[in-house]
């Protein structure tokens, strides 16, 4: 067992973050942690990294209190945003996080599985944000540690950007634990073998990502018929374009497309009555 | 990891973000130094005994204002970082952090003291023995320890935008009342009456001490009895940020 929340729940002044929140993250598991902004996930995170305590509930991090320092060393993080000493140097910040753990990644190997290797000398406030991003998994990574939170890894980046880390992330993410918090469904269905969808501090969802869409079932498919453009949201996307193509109706710039989280929630919170 | 290397760490960092910030580093180590020539060298180079007094309080004044400065405003800008964020989930206890901070400034303060002390010899008549100076760097530290903890209570009760001038503010009013710039019985007659109780007052009997000029024990008690208080309110105001931040 790596973490777990059991019953967890959190208030701040006014607002209900968490409400009785339990899961629980085993070895070798990669776990996406899904909701929109707002949804409880950064406070999830907060407390089963020991930046924050729980009103109500238990959370175990390696079977202990995630504000054990000691046990911090099975545990790599990355930075949510990207603000680094800005006079420090690549190859100065993944060493200072590379010198807290027992038995670290080799530098130049961080350095170029992230694609750091030419940047090694520069000052981190000259990177641009895709750098910036890089450098943040990186240090997740740096320690090689069992256990890595990556805390929205991938804001803020073009789509080829966040493919390639995604890559990254799956090579290098081989054999270790990884919970990482995205509002991307595309991100958690890329790289996880188990999905918690969370909104409003409530768990809506825990399985994996095929459950996860047979459960999201809907496709949304746009073309441009004969009267103008049409939308058709449906659940069997193969039979729609068969039937439209035997109807011989002239259409073109047909395009499939997945359900965006919201309409993903919709059709959770509307399974769930 | 072992703490040492942790400290070795922390430490390396500090003093390589000081030594690419020349714009802030040249001028806090020469400023002391520079005060020193405008105000009291033209007293000092006539007597060596006025230059031993001037130089030596000097010498607390570099210390206070680096320490209060490292520490003060330091703490308080980063302390709202995402970066602050990120480097507690890392295995470090607050004791290696705190630690870091503590050399790399007494460093930079008995750098900043150093240049005081070397424009003194160049220029003035200063009459210390090796084991006088020797002392001298010994009670530097120890004199420096309850502006350290004055320094982080700053840090933690203070805004970032509020730190500079109130740094700024207990920086120049404790060096004046406290005798460090001109000798107490030169300041307006109701500052000489608070001036004793002052901590940097104490700090430059302390020193002033080993020419015999004041008592090293009544300097050191009061420097004690400081170190508890601003310990406390360090203390507290850590306690405080933990609290609103990572409640």
């Amino acid at each position: 067992m790596i973490l777990r929340f059991d019953d967890v729940g959190k208030s701040y002044v006014g607002t209900r973050a968490l409400e009785a929140l339990s899961f629980q993250i085993d070895r070798g598991e990669i776990v996406a942690l899904l909701g929109p902004n707002g949804a409880g996930k950064t406070t999830a995170l907060e407390i089963a990294l020991g930046l924050r305590g729980c009103d109500r509930g238990s959370v175990q991090l390696f079977g202990t209190s995630p504000r054990n320092v000691a046990i911090r060393r099975r545990l790599g993080v990355t930075p949510q945003e990207s603000g680094f000493p800005d006079m420090l140097r690549v190859e100065e910040i993944l060493t200072f996080v590379a010198e807290h753990y027992p038995a670290p990644a080799a530098i130049s190997e961080t350095l170029a599985a992230f694609g750091l290797t030419s940047l090694a000398r520069r000052r981190t406030g000259t990177l641009s944000q895709g750098e910036s991003r890089r450098l943040a998994v990186a240090l997740a990574f740096v320690g090689n540690p069992e256990f890595v939170v990556l805390d929205e890894p991938t804001t803020g980046l073009d789509v080829e950007s966040r493919r390639r880390l995604w890559d990254v992330v799956r090579r290098t993410g081989a054999g270790r634990s990884i919970l990482l918090t995205t509002h991307h469904l595309e991100e958690a269905q890329a790289l996880a073998t188990r999905i918690l969808v969370i909104d409003c501090g409530r768990l809506l969802f825990d399985g994996d990502p095929d459950a996860l869409r047979r459960r999201v079932g809907t496709r949304r498919l746009t073309y441009l018929g004969t009267d103008g453009p049409v939308v058709v949201t449906t659940a069997n996307t193969d039979e729609y374009v068969r039937d439209l193509v035997d109807s011989g109706a002239d259409f073109s710039n047909l395009e499939i497309s997945q359900p965006s989280l919201e309409e993903a929630f919709l059709s959770l919170t509307g399974g769930a009555k | 990891m072992s703490a040492l290397i942790l400290l070795r760490a922390h430490t390396r960092i500090q003093f390589l973000d000081l030594l690419r910030s020349p714009g802030y580093v040249v001028p806090t180590v020469i400023f002391p130094a520079m005060f020193y020539v405008l105000f009291d060298l033209p007293f000092a180079r006539m007597r060596s005994d006025v230059a031993n007094a001037t130089t030596l309080a000097f010498i607390a004044f570099a210390i206070v204002g680096v320490t209060l400065y490292q520490f003060g405003v330091g703490i308080a800008q980063e302390r709202g970082r995402p970066w602050e964020r990120y480097v507690r989930t890392l295995p470090v206890a607050i004791a290696a952090r705190f630690g870091a901070r503590i050399v790399t400034a007494m460093l930079f303060g008995l750098l900043t003291a150093a240049v005081v002390a070397i424009v003194a010899r160049a220029l003035t008549p200063i009459d210390l023995s090796l084991a006088q100076w020797l002392t001298v760097a010994f009670y530097a530290l120890c004199g420096g320890i309850p502006f350290v903890l004055m320094g982080i209570a700053i840090g933690y009760w203070t805004s970032a935008r509020a730190a500079v001038p109130i740094a700024t503010a207990c920086n120049l009013l404790l060096a004046f009342a406290g005798g460090l710039w001109m000798p107490p019985q030169d300041l307006p007659a109701f500052v000489q009456a608070v001036s004793p109780y002052l901590p940097t007052r104490m700090f430059a009997d302390l020193l002033w001490s080993v020419t015999g000029s004041a008592s090293a024990e009544r300097a050191l008690a009061g420097l004690a009895a400081y170190t508890v208080i601003f310990a406390i309110a360090a203390a507290r105001g850590y306690r405080r940020d933990e609290r609103t931040r990572y409640a």
